[in-house]
């Protein structure tokens, strides 16, 4: 489960992941930040739950930049990877820039790209890197696999968010040329209308109505995704990735059950394909 | 007339040449002093104002800080916490690697001090470049030599920095390569191509070809083993180990005896100091 879709303090998100017998939690920085007793208790908390850390989010806007606007951006994301390793997270998920001042160089966003993995070698982090559905000149999973294969760095990766792929109407077919190696997390969600036309409609969505997988109207399109990704190969985390106004107002245990749910619709997706057919005696 | 082939070198971006210090930590100077002494270095000078000294033997110089950095006390056992880096430009090497994504270490010069630009290296460790290592010396600014001390001690066996063992975390090798290729620009060697008496993990080679890294990854069944990255050893290079070997026995060095690691003609491991710290000798083709 991710952090971002339930409400209340971090001590009770943990206890409810837990509770619904998660054994991994994605966290967000303002969890870590925003904790009363500051960033030390919220980071012990997250050690004593045994959860593991799935991985840490969100750096934004991070690359395209130059100048003074660059030089912040390093400066933010030293802040985050630092908070990332404190917790114990592997990955830092890093999503493509929306960002107008931001280049749509394929060159340049390499080069950061580049910059910000040399940053997380010695902090042991892999970094993520999300094709967001409105970023301003990557908005798609392919674009985001080609910067990272140019890039070629051992801890720069992918990082899959469904609901952006559906949003964009990405076709599935170029994930047979992803390395699923490279491929440090995937992010499940669905929605509940067919379209989401403008990047407006997009973020709005994303933001505020997102759901579990079995329970939008996408559900063949996220089973297919999650089929590809185990026939290509893909053994690393899922987590759901839902941002929800209403779930953010319902106790928490009610979420975590709903999310508990989740996963098994996830999975028997997959085994349904996966195991053989069964035979009848004869 | 001979026509030399030149095979194109791997680039050298910062103009690294070989390693000007090793800086090690400690809150045990006395018995590491005493130590260094047998394995043949000499104090040659103190800092101005922090409990650290300067030890020499042959090219080598090698630091030993009692004084902490920042807010940390020293490790009781003495651990390697730097390593200088001789480069063409310290700025500028200094400018390229924060470029790159490297991050820069406090400054820890205080007035009068010569301010040495460093970045992290792995764990606690800091890279320190030095610029100015030939007519002129960093030591002359911050140190004060010893009275009646040679400021020029000649090695035991011809002994010379060979090179140092990094250990990291499983699966980590791959991260470092990027590290130490795009930052300093070492190189890979070939599988296989191994010195001393612990083949194993990866070596790379420094641009300059005058010093090697070793990485070396948990050994498969050391689960249970705890295993942190950092730098954990240094290699000291002899033309001829059984001589470096009866050398330092003499001045009462030990060495592990038994098993893989015992005394041969490609090296030699010593015993562990102080709780925790060995030196490795290694055959050496690399001059002293």
């Amino acid at each position: 489960m991710d952090t971002i879709t339930l409400a209340g303090p971090l001590e009770a998100k943990l206890r409810a992941v837990r509770g619904a017998g998660f054994t991994q939690i994605m966290l967000n920085a303002t969890d870590i930040v925003g904790h009363p007793d500051g960033e030390e208790a919220a980071v012990a908390a997250v050690r004593a739950s045994g959860l593991r850390v799935t991985g840490f989010q969100v750096l934004r806007d991070f690359e395209g930049l130059s100048g003074r606007l660059h030089a912040y951006k390093v400066d933010i994301a030293k802040a985050m990877l630092e908070m990332c390793a404190a917790l114990g997270s592997r990955v830092l998920l890093a999503c493509s820039s929306t960002s107008a001042h931001a280049t749509g160089e394929t060159g340049a966003l390499r080069k950061d790209l580049e910059k910000l993995s040399l940053l997380a070698v010695p902090l042991g982090i892999k970094v993520a890197y999300e094709a967001l559905s409105w970023g301003r000149h990557v908005n798609e999973f392919p674009q985001a696999w080609e910067i990272v294969q140019d890039a070629d760095r051992a801890n720069l990766g992918l990082a899959l968010d469904s609901y952006h792929i559906f949003a964009t109407r990405t076709d599935l077919a170029p994930l047979q040329d992803v390395d699923p190696r490279k491929v440090f997390l995937v992010q499940l969600s669905d929605f509940m209308w067919q379209e989401v036309r403008s990047p407006e409609e997009r973020i709005d969505t994303a933001r505020h109505s997102r759901v579990f997988p079995g329970e939008g109207v996408h559900s063949e399109q996220v089973a297919g995704l999650v089929r590809s990704l185990d026939e290509m190969g893909y053994r690393g985390d899922y987590s759901f990735e839902v941002f929800n106004d209403d779930y953010r107002q319902l106790p928490l245990p009610v979420v975590a059950k709903r999310a508990r749910r989740s996963v098994k619709w996830v999975t028997d997706q997959v085994s349904r394909r996966s195991l053989p057919p069964r035979r009848r005696p004869t | 007339m001979t026509v030399h082939e030149r095979n194109p070198e791997p680039s050298n971006p910062l103009g690294i040449d070989g390693i000007e210090f090793i800086e090690y930590a400690t809150s045990q100077p006395q018995a590491f002093g005493a130590l260094l002494q047998k394995m043949g270095f000499a104090a040659v000078a103190r800092h101005r104002s922090r409990e650290v000294v300067l030890y020499r033997q042959g090219a080598m110089n090698l630091i030993v800080n009692a004084h902490g950095t920042g807010d940390s006390a020293p490790p009781r056992a003495p651990a390697v916490a730097a390593v200088a880096l001789r480069v063409r430009d310290a700025g500028l090497a200094f400018q390229h690697s924060l470029d790159l994504g490297a991050w820069e270490m406090p400054t820890r010069a205080s007035a009068m001090e010569l301010h040495i630009p460093g970045i992290h290296g792995v764990g606690d460790s800091l890279v320190y470049f030095v610029d100015r290592y030939r007519d002129f010396s960093i030591y002359d600014v911050d140190f004060v030599y010893q009275e009646n001390a040679s400021r020029k001690p000649p090695p035991v066996a011809g002994l010379h920095w060979f090179g140092v063992v990094q250990a990291i975390l499983p699966e980590r090798t791959p991260d470092w390569l990027d590290f130490y290729q795009t930052l300093f620009g070492f190189s890979v060697l070939p599988r296989g191509q191994y010195f001393g008496v612990l083949p194993k993990g990866t070596l790379l080679e420094s641009p300059c070809h005058k010093f090697y890294l070793q990485l070396i990854e948990p050994p498969p069944g050391a689960e249970e083993v705890h295993w942190e990255e950092g730098l954990v050893r240094v290699g000291l290079g002899a033309p001829d180990i059984p001589k470096a070997v009866a050398a330092l026995k003499e001045r009462g060095i030990v060495f592990v005896d038994h098993g893989a690691v015992q005394p041969s003609d490609k090296g030699a491991l010593t015993q562990v100091y102080l709780e925790g710290l060995t030196f490795e000798l290694v055959v050496s083709h690399l001059k002293s």
